[in-house]
């Protein structure tokens, strides 16, 4: 394998700032440090495929893409989920270039090999003829993605054999998980994720949702003007960050009251007691009270259960967003609407309005996003930004809490909680984390003292 | 179904019609939302379903279970509204854009005062100093009925001929 490498000075400047909550501007967009974190980061964590319900039958599948590995995740006639390298094991020719589908057998465009769903290679053309007897198809049939698991529905890959299980890499998370996906019992998702390409570079979007609800007021600040969100600038700030393990992390965010401003994220009383029969009276207590919940598993997972609508009445759902990087200032966005099964059909409708409505590409609210991940793309690039010797200190401010605010030990859910979301911790844990990724193996003596 | 003689589509109309659809580009590439939100009927269904790549010759690429708009006259004065504020970034500064409206097809219905009119579009975008030119296209469908001698949108379906946009947000309507 081609090993990357960083500057060794470089790393330790780096590493120097980011212990005084700073993070030098240059690693944002610097196309080295792009390239190491595709092949450290991506090429190690758990990432999003897929969620169950948009492969139900036998047969179904949809393709995806893991950064640059294309991905076949199907549903086998026993009802397995697997996951295989979209890519022809004769010449490499991309096998399945539809978004989603249902077949029993895949066949190359390029010279007809095809391939069951358990990617077995069982149809060779001309076969034996061509090949002779030492052709031998067990040996040809798709590679596939080395690591498949699921929880709750949600479907991640990993790159690397060796990573630790889906379920230890999402750790404390998996708590949280509980509650967005499994408080009435399951989500579906609902038909193809939006995509859409946006001027961002990866690091800022995962940490724009992961990590930020301090720019709700201003960037948002449409919806206060039209007195849709409340003019207390402290509004998405009330509630509490949790920082996790790996550098998952969720915002509860509540009120000024620490309660909901409408029970149970407005969603219909028949629901309220699925919530009590699947969930733990912490979780519950924790879903009582939210008004959004906004967080990310790391590396480039978001999501995002807010209360929203562009007709006069709000309804809640689940946004899960995967960004894709495809260049140091560029992501591709995959966005998936989720529902409640449960939710009645018609609640199922108008929340997906609410959606289309505020979040994803048209989203009232995501709209004004973008523009702020551009400007900060746009201005990367600069001497005085990119200067790896921090000799002019253009550096990015991740200071707000940094030893003032302690974590609330009375929070009911796992890891480290703090109490307020206009908070750093998650940005500088998720920072901590990369250093270390995009490092490792590389200073053996340096990092392991 | 048969259609009445006098149901014919004269020059006249498809004249007429052109010069709505114009009017509307017009409207829209000068932020003049609230004079476009008048063009459309109280009742307007305005649609964008996702276009999908699926494989097969002749069948629908039009993923219906999946949009980026489903809107009611309610909810685009919403999002218009929201245009006219100080702080929706993403039109301020404003972006510059073009609407250009081509392939202007119209046909009659039953009804005399309605017609169905089908309609290309290329939408181009410029923002802020970059040099970055983002665009859209597709087809519109949209049903046009004459209504107190005025002409009004009643229904509007967009279908983008991309699967991944590539503009990098859709505050545009189209
Ligand atoms: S490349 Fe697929 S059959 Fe040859
Ligand atoms: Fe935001």
């Amino acid at each position: 394998m081609i090993k990357k490498t960083m500057n060794e000075k470089a790393f330790h400047l780096l590493k120097e700032k980011m212990e005084q909550g700073l993070l030098p501007q240059w690693v944002i967009t610097d196309p080295d440090i792009y390239d190491l974190e595709i092949e450290k980061i991506y090429g190690h964590t758990w990432q999003f495929l897929g969620h169950e319900t948009e492969i139900k039958e036998p047969g179904s599948y949809v393709t995806r893409w893991m950064v640059n590995d294309p991905v076949l995740l199907v549903r086998t006639r026993q009802g397995e989920v697997k996951a295989f390298l979209n890519s022809c094991t004769h010449r490499g020719t991309q096998l399945c270039t539809a978004d989603r589908g249902n077949k029993k057998t895949f066949t190359c465009p390029y010279h007809g090999w095809s391939y069951n769903l358990e990617g077995e290679l069982v149809g060779i053309v001309a076969g034996n003829k061509v090949y002779g007897e030492e052709m031998d198809k067990s040996e040809w049939g798709l590679r596939p993605i080395p690591q498949v698991a699921s929880y709750q529905g949600m479907i991640f890959g990993n790159l690397d054999p060796n990573a630790e299980s889906l379920e230890d890499y999402l750790g404390e998370m998996k708590w949280y998980f509980d509650i967005l996906l499994g408080r009435s019992g399951g989500m579906e998702v609902r038909g193809l994720p939006q995509r859409w390409v946006a001027k961002a570079n990866w690091k800022a979007t995962a940490e724009n949702f992961a990590a930020d609800p301090y720019h709700v007021q201003t960037t948002h600040r449409s919806t206060v003007e039209m007195g849709i969100s409340p003019e207390d600038p402290l509004y998405a700030g009330y509630g509490h960050q949790v920082v996790m393990k790996n550098a998952h992390g969720i915002n509860v965010i509540t009120s000024k009251t620490g309660r909901a401003r409408v029970p149970y994220q407005g969603t219909p009383e028949s629901m309220w007691p699925l919530f009590e029969k699947h969930l733990t009276p912490e979780q519950l207590d924790i879903q009582s009270k939210v008004t959004v919940f906004v967080g990310g598993v790391y590396p480039n997972l978001s999501f995002v259960s807010p209360i929203h609508g562009t007709e006069g009445h709000l309804h809640n759902y689940l946004n899960f967003r995967m960004w894709r990087p495809i260049a140091p200032d560029r992501v591709e966005v995959w966005c998936w609407f989720l529902i409640d099964k449960a939710a009645p059909e018609e609640y199922k409708e108008d929340a997906y309005r609410g959606y289309l409505g505020s979040f994803g590409p048209s989203g009232t609210l995501e709209q004004d996003d973008t523009e702020t991940w551009a400007r900060i793309v746009e201005v990367s690039k600069g001497l005085m930004m990119r200067d790896k010797e921090l000799n002019y200190n253009s550096v990015s401010n991740y200071l707000m809490g940094y030893s003032h605010v302690k974590p609330d030990e009375n929070f009911p859910g796992p890891g480290t909680a703090y109490p307020t979301t206009y908070i750093d911790a998650l940005s500088r844990k998720m920072h901590e984390h990369w250093l270390e990724l995009i490092s490792k193996d590389m200073f053996e003596k340096e990092v392991s003292r | 179904m048969s259609l009445n003689v006098q149901n014919k589509v004269t020059a006249d109309i498809h004249l007429e019609i052109t010069n709505i659809l114009n009017m509307e580009a017009y409207y829209l590439d000068n932020r003049k939302y609230k004079e476009w939100l008048e063009l459309l009927a109280d009742t307007i269904t305005y649609r964008m379903p996702l276009r999908e790549t699926v494989e097969g010759v002749g069948v629908s690429n039009i993923a219906e279970d999946s949009a980026f708009f489903e809107e009611t006259k309610t909810s685009l004065r919403t999002r218009v509204n929201r245009l006219y504020t100080k702080s929706a970034w993403v039109e301020n500064p404003s972006t510059r854009q073009r609407h250009f409206i081509t392939n202007i097809y119209v046909e009659a219905t039953a009804d005399p005062d309605e017609y169905k009119v089908r309609s290309y579009f290329l939408f181009m975008r410029s923002r802020a100093s970059t040099s970055d030119i983002e665009q859209m296209f597709g087809e519109r469908h949209d049903i046009i009925r004459k209504i107190d001698n005025g002409w009004k949108i009643c229904s509007r379906t967009i279908y983008p001929d991309q699967s991944v946009i590539t503009t990098m947000n859709m505050s545009m309507f189209l």
